[in-house]
């Protein structure tokens, strides 16, 4: 059954040419009304005249319809996205008032996969995907954020609480040790950046995670792809405009739990006694409560989004225009994120075998950005008040070694604006009957422009800026990218058959330019350009790179009698970043499908509505490594004085190591699925078991320093990583008579482990924290950057139990004791040992939605279980900063603790061991909202097809014994997952909103 | 039929743009992506141009704050008994460690010394190995080369006094050169001696060097470096034959004026052998040397603050304590600016040969962009030094004459009971003479913990000032925990550690 539905996603997606040419030759008439179950009618409910696929009509706003039946009519099918599609017989029928059930979930779905679209029953890829409005409830300007706990295999971690910043996003683990991150495909554009996205804007979001889907995406694929569709202009009578807004408020959503200013003084006193100083504070009872940072410089902030879209189309033309306006302020005070969002989505019917289109957005952006101050407010001094009687700022210093984080927040004056444009345009021309070619360009041009002010002031001997200072930024990457390719598509009574060939290339530029003035003769908004700068030596910089791509691509798909699946890919790719003799990757895929159950033996069951398995195997590669990584660039300038005069002499050298011989990574995987559907599809569970091994992983593995090199390592394919898990996907949806309820879960497993490491190493080391010490190892048999350090047997009482007892030698009483792992009866590095890894065992997020009457609710989880976090922050102290308030169970005599050891600021208990190890597991109520739809019987009136508001509140409570802000931080490198150097929080938001359309 | 040919004729234009697209996917120049506005390897190292750059950029560590600045000065004065850590008691806790021979494999200062150091090195050895094969001309090319091969030296010498025997790269490296072991001390002393004595060979004298090229390394610094080497050594007879042919060069005389030394007009003065170069600019070349001990808050961080045990040692009038010691309420020495009390330090004092004069900030700029350069050898030093080794060869009559140097130009115009001139000729009397005039003379100038090493009193004399040394252990820094396991166990640790 090829429903109307599946023509019409091909037309918009990938445009075939269906024309509807309307012929209004009529001979019979008949009229009638359509409704659904519960007697509401449905309006714009497609009718067409079987067989004749360009007869029909649709719904108007009462839910009726006239149609003139065209000779030799039989069969009317009355079709509604949502609902499920009859055919009547024109003989049978008198009374043409029909009653539509809804569809629970429509089996038949149209899945836009790489370079085209495919049924959802023929998948034999693991793809998952996801409604537009899933993604709406989250008030957030990030897609990647909003997709949180929403698809199983994917994991989401903010990378900061900071307005208008993204999400760090994994699919199915971490099998690369550089960027993991997927690949984005926005209406047929390659992009690593899509924080232009509207989130109004998307209709439908795919994310495909197994080989047979992603390798058609070849070296860009390793890392899972999310596929995003953009909404389209639809044929109707007349425009919808749709509104939807909303105004939220946020708050700093857990505070980290410090010591007061007198449990302060007593720590520090007792601290300098520790380490033979003179007492600091001489009377720590004077103090009181203090200063509470973290209240100085969070507060709440707003957040608002307002979206208007226009959409609609004939034969011709059909268009969907949309402008979005997005404004957040950080909770730390002093910074803001504004967006502008036009989109303009058209589509032309040039003839009948030709159509065009383009979609195009066009974002400016303004960004107010205040210095992230979490981790000085959590360090600062609670003694010393932020600004002293004549309000100036206080200096913090003297204690704490800390800057003052309000001056801090009050002097800076950093700004960014940024200009994007990202669309596409495209041909389809459809040649012989089942040919089509599509020729599609992408374009990408983002600009953004910062200006990074410093007034001069004065706060403390490292806290100053004695000349004022401006920078001016300038960076624009452009990109473009030009798909061809030809998709032969045929059907025969028992097969269909998908053939797609094609080539694309890419080219990516980046080029910054930068320039710093000084001692500009004003400090208001209207001096700060470089112009103003009096300074003799200004500075500037212009840099750029580029890279390069070039692939061939083929794919088939097969369908034997429904039940027997079979897809096979293939892709080349070139890329400039490696050498000649390694610049070629290859890429295949194959998978096949058993819909088991169009099985004649399955016709006579009940149960099973939905059954199918698959299994697949590909592979993929990864490039994300710069774009020069064979061979050493030279650095320049590095300045020395010579000569009388003092005259700048310029210097260059060669900082990095060549690598000729850098290959590709490589990631295999295996896939293996089960699709069940129950209770004509009320209960749907997808289960997909995966295997994914990622070799030649490149990395730019930490040297020892006789290299001299310390920032840019080189590139080497050093290791062997294997990620095997579960995704499982369960959904169940009923109702109890005019209450509609929905139930959902996604979970995922990983078990990440090194399977081996190159060049004879038997580990690699990373996690670089504070002293040149690293918290993490790499080695055969355990999870990638998994801690590494002492592990603790609690703490050392007395001076006789240390005698008797392994130790490194220099402790005390009141110091951690570290476990002899060896038993060699003393304390020494070799004792350092697995202490846990980062990467949880468990991923989850499920949903409970509720609609009855016009009331809708719905309430989001999200969590995730067995992760361990370092909290690095507690163990950098470079001064007498303030204690979490686990201090307050230091050791103090014997008997007296025996996990926190007596307070000092560095040394033996300052290792790294699992004293900073604490548990990352969490559940948090990720969202839960309540709305009310006005019925449409009575909008109809109005004229309006939907009103609806909600309130809602989201990330309002989070469980775990993680003692920092979050337990999900994002940390960039992958051998340092999970280490806590001080983030900016996350908020909780609640916000208020409305739907219109009409 | 018609119609069915113009789809066919339209067919197969399609068919030509898309095959056309193919083949010009295919050139080869498409994936050929060159870095831009960048040089690589493959072309550099052709020019005298490069060869100039490449060693400006070695220089240029000089002023690397891992080399020249915070740790530095933890390591040379702080962690002997010149100099407590200074600044507020809380502030700076990763220096502390050396005031109080806490440090550890895992101390930030030890670690970030090890790469400062080697990174230099890495920079010396891309000239050393690269430039010999430029064509240019040949007395620069080797003069050059030999600028590189002190700095080698030099990077080495502080490297070995420090840590003992080292991983020895004297050549640029590839990736595969993880597993390099540590070299014995006498196999680094032996490169160490090999690279100042071929620096010796090609390097003009101070006044052969154009104007422009002022604080180049000179032949008397490779000579006045190669002394202290021997010293070190204790080969005394090569410390006195190279000590000689600095002074008998002709090229330095002691300052007039101690104190003037280090004001902006001492800069490269009479005296200077070897002197890091920095100017106020505020786009390079400069150092933060003077900010970390300069007057805290407006003038710096307070860092080094010279000992009572330092200000006890000089002899009554020594007009050196008082231009070596800043104090609270003293004019600084470029009279612009009064000491005021920070009540947060506690005995505030400064080091004065590093303050910071407001002449050496760039125009209205911050402190941590300071002009000061940072005297490293001085005429003075290789006058003592030979004063020394003559003493040590048995010829402490001649010693005499170069102490007394010292000791007159120092007194200059005060009365002649002020630091009377030394007169025994007491072999072991006069060695401890010269060392105590080489403490006061060198005060707060980074000699007195390599001093002390070199002659073997470090264990006495901290153990002595009430600190918690420990005999064999101390002697040496740890190697860093971190080169360790990088190096997958090859580097062994000192012992102690």
């Amino acid at each position: 059954m090829i429903n109307i539905y599946f023509h019409h996603r091909i037309f918009r997606v990938l445009s075939l040419c269906l024309l509807f040419p309307f012929s209004l030759i009529g001979q019979e008439t008949i009229t009638g009304t359509v409704t659904h179950e519960q007697g509401e009618p449905l309006i714009g409910v497609n009718i067409i005249v079987k067989d004749m696929a360009n007869q029909g009509t649709v719904t108007d706003l009462d839910g009726s319809f006239v149609l003139d039946l065209p000779a030799g009519a039989t069969t009317l099918i009355f079709s509604y996205t949502g609902f499920q599609t009859q055919e009547i017989s024109i003989a049978d029928r008198i009374d043409w008032n029909i009653t539509l059930e809804s569809a629970v979930l429509t089996l038949d779905q149209i899945v836009v996969v790489g370079y085209g679209v495919q049924r959802k029953s023929d998948l034999t890829g693991a793809i998952s995907t996801i409604e537009s409005k899933e993604l709406q409830r989250i008030p957030t300007s990030s897609f990647e954020q909003a997709l949180q706990g929403k698809i199983a295999g994917v994991q989401v971690t903010p990378s900061s609480g900071e307005p208008g910043r993204g999400a760090e996003i994994r699919i199915r683990g971490v099998g690369t040790l550089n960027d993991a991150s997927p690949l984005y495909v926005v209406d047929g554009m390659l992009l690593d950046d899509i924080s232009f996205i509207n989130l109004q804007d998307v209709e439908s979001v795919e994310v495909l995670k197994d080989a047979s889907a992603t390798a058609i995406y070849g070296s860009r694929g390793a890392n899972g792809v999310i596929i995003i569709t953009t909404k389209k202009g639809t044929i109707s009578d007349k425009p919808t405009v749709s509104l939807s807004t909303y105004t939220g408020w946020q708050q700093l959503a857990n505070k980290i739990k410090l010591t007061n200013a007198f449990e302060y003084a007593t720590l520090a006193n007792e601290l300098a006694v520790n380490e033979r100083r003179p007492t600091i504070f001489p009377d720590p009872s004077i103090f009181g409560e203090g200063v509470d940072w973290q209240d100085e410089i969070y507060g709440t902030a707003t957040i608002q989004n307002h979206s208007l879209a226009l959409r609609g189309g004939n034969e011709a033309i059909r268009y969907q225009i949309s402008g979005d306006y997005f404004n957040q302020d950080g909770i730390q005070h002093g910074s803001n994120f504004q967006r502008f969002t036009l989109r303009l989505n058209n589509e032309y019917t040039v003839s009948k075998h030709v159509n065009i289109g383009h979609n195009l957005a066009i974002v400016r952006d303004w960004e107010t950005i205040s210095p992230d101050q979490s981790g000085t407010a959590y360090r600062a001094d609670p003694t010393i008040p932020p600004r002293a009687e004549d309000g100036t700022f206080n200096d913090l210093t003297t204690n704490a070694s800390t800057g003052n984080p309000i001056a801090s927040i009050f002097y800076a004056n950093s700004r960014n604006k940024g200009y994007r444009m990202v669309g596409n345009a495209y041909a389809d021309i459809k040649l012989f009957k089942n040919f089509t070619y599509r020729s599609n360009v992408g374009l990408d041009i983002n600009q953004t422009r910062g200006k990074f002010f410093t007034p001069v002031f004065f706060v403390s001997a490292t806290q100053r800026n004695d000349e004022s200072v401006l920078t001016a930024t300038s960076d624009q990457i452009q990109s473009w990218l030009w798909d061809n390719t030809l998709t032969f598509y045929k059907e025969w009574p028992n097969h269909r058959l998908t053939v797609l060939g094609g080539t694309t290339s890419q080219v990516y530029n980046s080029e910054n330019l930068s320039g710093t003035g000084r001692a500009l003769i004003g400090d208001t908004d209207e001096f700060l350009f470089l112009a103003a700068a009096t300074s003799d030596e200004p500075s500037n910089s212009n840099t750029s790179f580029q890279w390069s791509m070039l692939s061939y691509l083929f794919r088939v798909n097969y369908t034997y009698k429904d039940k027997y699946l079979f897809t096979g890919s293939f892709r080349a790719d070139g890329s400039s970043r490696f050498g000649a003799e390694n610049r070629y990757g290859y890429f295949p895929s194959l998978a096949i499908g058993w819909n088991v159950i169009n099985e004649p033996f399955m016709a006579n069951q009940q149960l099973l509505t939905r059954l199918k398995l698959r299994t697949s195997w590909g592979v993929i590669g990864n490039d994300k490594i710069g774009a020069y990584p064979g061979r050493p660039l030279v650095n320049s300038p590095y300045y020395y004085a010579l000569g009388p005069n003092e005259k700048l002499n310029v210097g260059a050298t060669i900082e990095g190591l060549p690598n000729p011989t850098i290959q590709w990574e490589e990631t295999s995987q295996f896939n293996f699925g089960f699709e069940l559907g129950f209770l004509n599809n009320r209960l749907l569970a997808e289960i997909d078991y995966y295997n994914r091994t990622t070799d030649k992983i490149l990395i730019d593995l930490a040297l020892p320093g006789h290299f001299g090199i310390r920032d840019n390592f080189p590139f080497v394919n050093a290791a062997k990583v294997q990620n095997r898990g579960i995704d499982l996907k369960i959904d169940w949806q009923d109702n109890i008579n005019k209450l509609n309820y929905s139930a959902g879960i996604v979970l995922s497993t990983v078990k990440n482990e090194v399977l081996e490491l190159g060049e004879n190493k038997s580990e690699l080391i990373g996690g670089a924290l504070s002293g040149g010490r690293f918290g993490t190892r790499t080695i055969p048999g355990l999870p990638i950057g998994a801690f590494y350090g002492y592990s603790t047997e609690g703490i050392f009482q007395t001076a006789e139990e240390i005698a008797s007892q392994p130790t490194v030698g220099v402790e005390v009483p009141g110091d951690l004791r570290y476990a002899d792992t060896n038993g060699d009866g003393a304390i020494t590095t070799a004792d350092r040992t697995y202490l846990g890894s980062a990467i949880p065992d468990l991923i989850w997020g499920a949903t409970i939605g509720l609609e009855y009457g016009g009331f809708d609710f719905s309430i989001d989880f999200t969590g995730q279980q067995g992760n361990l976090i370092f909290n690095a922050k507690k163990q950098a102290r470079f001064g007498t900063y303030n204690f979490d308030v686990s201090y307050l169970d230091r050791w103090t005599g014997p008997g007296s603790s025996n996990s926190e050891p007596r307070v000092t600021n560095g040394g033996h208990n300052y290792e790294v061991s699992d004293r900073f190890l604490e548990d990352g597991s969490y559940w948090r109520l990720r969202n839960i909202s309540i709305g009310y739809a006005i019925p449409s019987r009575i909008l109809t009136k109005f004229n309006v097809q939907q009103f609806r508001v909600y309130v809602s509140g989201t990330d309002i409570f989070t469980s775990t014994k993680y003692t920092g802000y979050a337990p999900e931080f994002s940390s960039g490198d992958v051998l340092s997952v999970g280490i806590d150097r001080g983030i900016y929080p996350v908020a909780k938001t609640y916000n208020v909103g409305l739907n219109v359309s009409f | 039929m018609r119609q069915n040919k113009q789809k066919g004729k339209k067919m197969k234009s399609i068919f030509i743009i898309f095959i056309v697209f193919i083949l010009i996917g295919c050139s080869k120049d498409f994936l050929e992506e060159k870095p831009l506005g960048q040089l690589t390897s493959d072309n550099f190292f052709i020019t005298a141009e490069h060869a100039i750059q490449s060693v400006n950029a070695t220089y240029e560590s000089l002023r690397d704050f891992r080399v020249h600045v915070f740790a530095y000065l933890a390591l040379t004065d702080i962690i002997s008994d010149d100099a407590d850590k200074g600044s507020t008691p809380s502030d700076g806790a990763p220096v502390q460690v050396a005031d109080d021979f806490t440090f550890d494999a895992g101390s930030l200062i030890v670690d970030e010394t090890w790469q400062g150091y080697y990174r230099g090195i890495k920079r010396a050895n891309w000239v050393i190995a690269k430039v010999p094969g430029i064509d240019m001309d040949p007395v620069l090319r080797s003069r050059i080369v030999g600028e590189a091969r002190f700095l080698r030296a030099y990077f080495y010498f502080n490297m070995v006094r420090w840590w003992g025997g080292l991983p020895l790269v004297l050549e640029p490296l590839n990736r595969e050169d993880i597993r390099i072991d540590r070299s014995s001390v006498e196999e680094v002393y032996a490169a160490i001696i090999n690279d100042l004595t071929e620096a010796v060979e090609v390097l003009p004298l101070k006044s052969e060097y154009p104007a422009a090229d002022l604080g180049r390394i000179t032949k008397g610094a490779a000579q006045g470096l190669l002394a202290k080497v021997f010293l070190t050594r204790k080969e005394y007879d090569k410390t006195v034959e190279m000590g000689m042919a600095v002074i008998n060069s002709g090229q330095y005389t002691l300052a007039p004026n101690y104190a003037r030394i280090w004001s902006k007009e001492g800069e490269n003065g009479p005296e200077s052998i070897f002197e890091v170069q920095a100017t106020p600019s505020l786009i390079g070349g400069w150092s933060q040397f003077n900010q970390v001990q300069g007057i805290r808050p407006s003038r710096g961080w307070g860092f080094n603050r010279p000992s009572d045990d330092l200000v006890r040692t000089y002899e009554p009038g020594d007009p050196r304590r008082e231009a070596t010691v800043l104090y609270v309420g003293e004019v600084v020495p470029d009279g612009s600016y009064v000491v005021p009390d920070n009540p947060e330090i506690f005995n505030e004092r400064y080091n004065q040969k590093a303050w910071v004069p407001d002449s050496e900030r760039a125009a209205g700029a911050g402190s941590d962009q300071g002009g000061g350069n940072i005297r490293i050898l001085r005429y003075a030093d290789v006058l003592l030094m030979v004063a020394e080794a003559l003493n040590e060869l048995g010829q402490s009559d001649q010693a005499l004459l170069y102490i007394n140097m010292i000791r007159d130009r120092a007194r200059g115009t005060l009365p002649p009971q002020i630091l009377r001139p030394v007169t025994t000729t007491d072999q072991s009397e006069l060695r401890e003479l010269i060392w105590k005039e080489r403490r006061v003379e060198l005060g707060m100038e980074q000699h007195r913990w390599f001093d002390l090493l070199r002659t073997d009193r470090a264990a006495t004399v901290m153990q002595a000032h009430g600190k918690n040394f420990v005999p064999g252990k101390n002697e040496l820094l740890p190697i860093p925990q971190s080169q360790i396991d990088l190096s997958a166990g090859t580097v062994t640790q000192n012992p102690g550690y």
